[in-house]
């Protein structure tokens, strides 16, 4: 896959997701891990780690799949392919309350974005196939979602809590 | 300019810790936008592609500096993103010629997956009870998984086929949203 077309394709997913961070990954987990295989899926997973880690949009983890790809150059023409068609927004501006009174669009993207929920939750299952490969790692799952969902807790002390269980539970077992 | 959306850009929780940053920067402390107008140019982010908090960097970076205000506001709110993803992408290459890199399918990669059902889960409140969006979820699912149908197809289905069975549901959904965030 050569770097234009890699610009092509995140510029294409950008604008078909209204750049999701998200809804993203079952595009990039169909194209660039199954279809043209130049990414793992531990290498997905962990640009979209990232993606929660940092600060600000939640959609940068293209530039992380772009550094992998192919370096700085790769970082920088992802990030490109993610900004700039957002100069839409200039326009839109100058007619908003004409696009935000429009059911149309408002159907689409309400339905687009329950689409994207199957989807994505499909793309779990792929990559769950190739990584989910040890009981342990199951149990991380599981943990991980108790800790985010019924206690709450915040990413970074859920990452670092549910990595530590992981690591406890190999030396046990 | 730079330095708000600097701000921005260092604050936490995705878009709607960015949002509450410049909400207040914008409307409360400086009053440059009415909270109106900061709440209509947020709609329109929403469906913008590069995400609402780009968009909203490059509307009001153009409001009050022109072409060169959102070079501006974009540079400055996606720097801390931009070079706190490379430093992590260069650990992980770091990380992969060393014995680190074996622990993380039971450490990292199993948590990294849990965050993404996660964020599924937050995208579809009304999907996980019995309704029409559980249907169309259902069967996007469905469709990619078993018949291996192209995401990207299903996603502009999905978006066809709200705009013929969503359009009164989102009215009502919208209208419970403004009040709630008057």
């Amino acid at each position: 896959m050569s770097l234009w077309k890699l610009a092509m394709l995140i510029a294409l997913f950008n604008v078909m997701t209204f750049g999701n961070g998200p809804v993203m990954i079952p595009l990039l987990q169909t194209h660039l891990v199954e279809r043209s295989g130049v990414l793992t899926e531990d290498q997905l997973l962990y640009a979209f780690t990232i993606a929660r880690v940092t600060p600000g949009q939640a959609n940068f983890y293209v530039a992380s799949i772009g550094y992998m790809l192919y370096g700085i150059p790769g970082a920088i023409v992802a990030t490109l392919a993610i900004v700039l068609p957002g100069y839409i927004m200039i326009p839109l501006m100058h007619g908003y309350e004409h696009l935000r009174e429009s059911l149309w669009i408002k159907g689409f993207t309400k339905g687009l974005t329950v689409a994207s929920v199957g989807l994505i939750l499909a793309a779990v299952v792929q990559i769950a196939r190739g990584t989910l490969t040890q009981p342990i790692a199951w149990i991380i799952l599981v943990a991980t979602l108790i800790m985010t969902q019924l206690f709450r807790w915040n990413v970074l002390v859920t990452l670092a809590s549910a990595s530590c269980l992981g690591l406890l539970l190999k030396w046990l077992l | 300019m730079f330095s708000i959306f600097l701000k921005a850009g260092l604050a936490f929780g995705g878009g709607l810790g960015i949002l509450a940053v410049l909400e207040q920067e914008l409307v409360d402390q400086r009053r440059a936008v009415t909270r109106e107008e900061f709440l209509g140019a947020y709609g329109i982010g929403r469906i913008v592609p590069s995400g609402t908090m780009t968009a909203l960097a490059i509307a009001y970076g153009y409001k009050f500096g022109g072409l060169s205000g959102t070079v501006i506001a974009l540079t400055a709110l996606s720097l801390p993103v931009f070079v706190l993803t490379i430093a992590l992408t260069i650990a992980y290459h770091y990380l992969r010629n060393s014995r680190v890199f074996d622990l993380f399918p039971i450490t990292i990669l199993p948590a990294a997956l849990a965050l993404i059902i996660v964020a599924a889960l937050k995208l579809g409140k009304d999907v996980f009870r019995p309704s029409r969006e559980l249907i169309v979820a259902g069967v996007a699912f469905a469709l990619a998984l078993f018949f291996r149908f192209n995401p990207a197809l299903i996603l502009l289905a999905g978006g066809v086929v709200g705009v013929f069975v969503f359009q009164k549901v989102k009215e009502g959904n919208d209208t419970a949203e403004k009040d709630s965030g008057k």
